[in-house]
């Protein structure tokens, strides 16, 4: 086995084993961080593509903000109800177990049937981009994609105005219920 | 890591160094900081273990081994015992990305029956093309550990501490970014190595195709962007958590906030990791505003040619030129970490709504309004002539 695709093997291992662990354990806190393991070795998974730039990006903006809010907000609940809530019921359990099934099946059929028409990726290719291929990736972005680009501008800022409203509506931060 | 097991046993013993030399300037920077805090206050500070106190350390790090290792009832075993660990980690692999000196580079030689082909080690744990995203990613891993600790140990007031530390540290994050941006702007690259080697020599501006050279002053992106620097360094102070924004402690309302149940080493890798954090700040701040490892007026090159006067063989000239880079990093540095505590002993703490305000009402204003400003500036100022 070449170092290559020990790392990669060994990276996928760790990506998705947290990935289950974030729908196999029942402590919502734990599963959150095992979102943020996941993120981390998606990252890394990004760097042996030589995608430096997206790995960084995918570090601070999912692992560094998105998840430390999730993480913030679950270790505010009362986390008691929420065990209670995921161990109890087996309807309610057989339902869980199948939609994962499901899901996984869907995933696993969609690889099985496209093994045959997507081109390997080879380490070696991507050891030919340049080091810094981030240039590149803002030319495009602002050339080719620029509609897509602005689009998602616009749906973040309503999405920023409406959470700025909904809080405001309820009182804001000093609101006495 | 490298072509054969030569250059990939002296990159992997860099990291090592690298790591050591981080947990090992903790001590020192501890005994500074009491010192420090206590000549600013007048006092005299740990002056009886050995010469000035030195061997104080000794005596505190043989205190943190011996501590009895403590569990409180109500805390989650795993993360309790994880936080510590993780605290250590992000602010060292970080630090690994910063350039600290020239490459040293080696011409082929003959050993052990084979010829090894001409190196050329970076003085840095690895160069990443993309440094400074690497660095800011991986260090704002770092929100986690305090999460984990401040939930991990069941206690009211760790859990507050670290939700506020969280908040502190994701607001202040935004800032950060974006008080960069104009830097990154300017120099055209995400790369520290050549960031640093945009700011060799005098001071030159250069617009509409004229230039002006001011002599008296070294080529540093602090001349350029002074608003930058003083947003990324007020930043820097929050993402350490240092006082003026240590709120995460707060210990005169939430008696230690996220380490409150901690004592013994896991305490003691907690320090590791705030000073870790303070060294990348500094690390950062030295290698965007004040030219990095250069010496001041010099390039590389004229500092190389004057140690080709007296060093022998081109190794040598290699390595000393190195070494020189090395100790005018060291310089600035040192000056940033006595900064650090230099305010802490100086400035007040801020109140909560302050700090939040100052994050999210002052500082990112002005960190937008600077990127667009020299956003402008670069635009018409370069491609005009």
């Amino acid at each position: 086995m070449t170092a290559d695709a020990f790392i990669f093997w060994f990276l996928s291992l760790i990506t998705l084993g947290s990935a289950l662990s974030v729908m196999l354990l029942a402590n919502p806190v734990y599963s959150a961080l095992s979102l943020v393991m996941t993120m981390v070795g998606i990252s890394a998974l990004f760097v042996t593509l030589g995608a430096y730039f997206i790995a960084g990006v995918q570090l601070i903006v999912y692992a560094g903000a998105v998840m430390v809010l999730f993480v913030m907000v679950l270790m505010l609940f009362d986390l008691r109800a929420e065990l209670q809530a995921f161990s109890r019921g087996q309807i309610s359990g057989a339902l869980k177990l199948a939609t994962v099934g499901a899901l996984a099946g869907l995933i696993g059929g969609a690889l099985l049937l496209s093994a045959g028409n997507v081109a390997e990726p080879s380490m070696a290719e991507a050891a030919k981009l340049p080091p810094d291929a981030s240039k590149a990736l803002g030319i495009v972005l602002f050339t080719r994609h620029i509609f897509g680009f602005e689009a998602l501008g616009v749906l973040l800022l309503v999405i920023a105005i409406g959470t700025v409203a909904l809080a405001r509506a309820k009182g804001g931060t000093h609101a006495k219920h | 890591m490298g072509q054969d097991i030569f250059e990939i046993v002296v990159n992997g013993l860099k990291l090592i160094v690298i790591f050591l030399l981080m947990v090992q300037a903790v001590p020192i920077l501890v005994w500074v900081e009491r010192r420090g805090s206590a000549f600013i206050q007048n006092r005299l500070g740990p002056n009886r273990v050995g010469p000035l106190g030195l061997l104080q350390l000794l005596a505190d790090a043989v205190k943190f081994l011996t501590k009895e290792d403590m569990l409180p009832n109500q805390a989650v075993r795993f993360l309790f015992y994880a936080a510590p660990v993780t605290a250590l980690i992000p602010g060292v692999i970080a630090y690994c990305a910063i350039p600290l000196g020239t490459p040293i580079s080696i011409e082929a030689f003959e050993m052990f029956g084979r010829s090894w082909g001409p190196y050329v080690f970076p003085m840095q744990g690895f160069d990443i093309g993309v440094g400074i995203v690497f660095v800011l990613g991986v260090s704002s891993l770092a929100a986690y550990t305090i999460l984990m600790a401040g939930w991990g140990s069941g206690n009211k007031f760790s859990l507050m501490g670290a939700l506020r530390a969280s908040a502190q540290m994701i607001s202040y994050e935004l800032a950060l970014g974006l008080s960069i941006v104009g830097i990154i702007m300017l120099y055209g690259t995400f790369n520290l190595t050549e960031m640093i080697n945009a700011q060799q020599g005098a001071l030159t501006y250069s617009a509409f195709g004229h230039q002006l050279a001011i002599p008296a002053l070294p080529n540093w992106g602090l001349f350029y962007q002074p608003l930058g620097f003083i947003l990324f360094f007020a930043a820097t102070f929050a993402e350490a958590n240092r006082l003026p924004f240590d709120l995460a402690e707060g210990e005169a309302e939430l008696v230690a906030g996220f380490h409150t149940e901690y004592g013994g080493f896991k305490m003691l890798m907690f320090f590791i990791g705030e000073y870790a954090h303070m060294m990348i700040a500094c690390g950062l701040v030295v290698t965007f505003f004040f030219g990095g490892y250069l010496v001041p007026y010099m390039t590389p090159e004229q500092v190389q040619s004057w140690v080709a006067t007296w060093a022998s063989s081109p190794n040598a000239v290699s390595a000393w030129t190195s070494v020189i880079h090395l100790l005018s990093y060291f310089v600035k540095f040192a000056f940033f970490m006595w900064f650090f505590i230099w305010v802490r002993w100086t400035l007040p703490r801020f109140r909560y709504d302050q700090l939040m305000d100052l994050g999210w009402k002052t500082m990112l204003p002005w960190a937008l309004a600077n990127t667009i400003l020299t956003a402008l500036v670069v635009y018409f100022a370069h491609t005009i002539k």
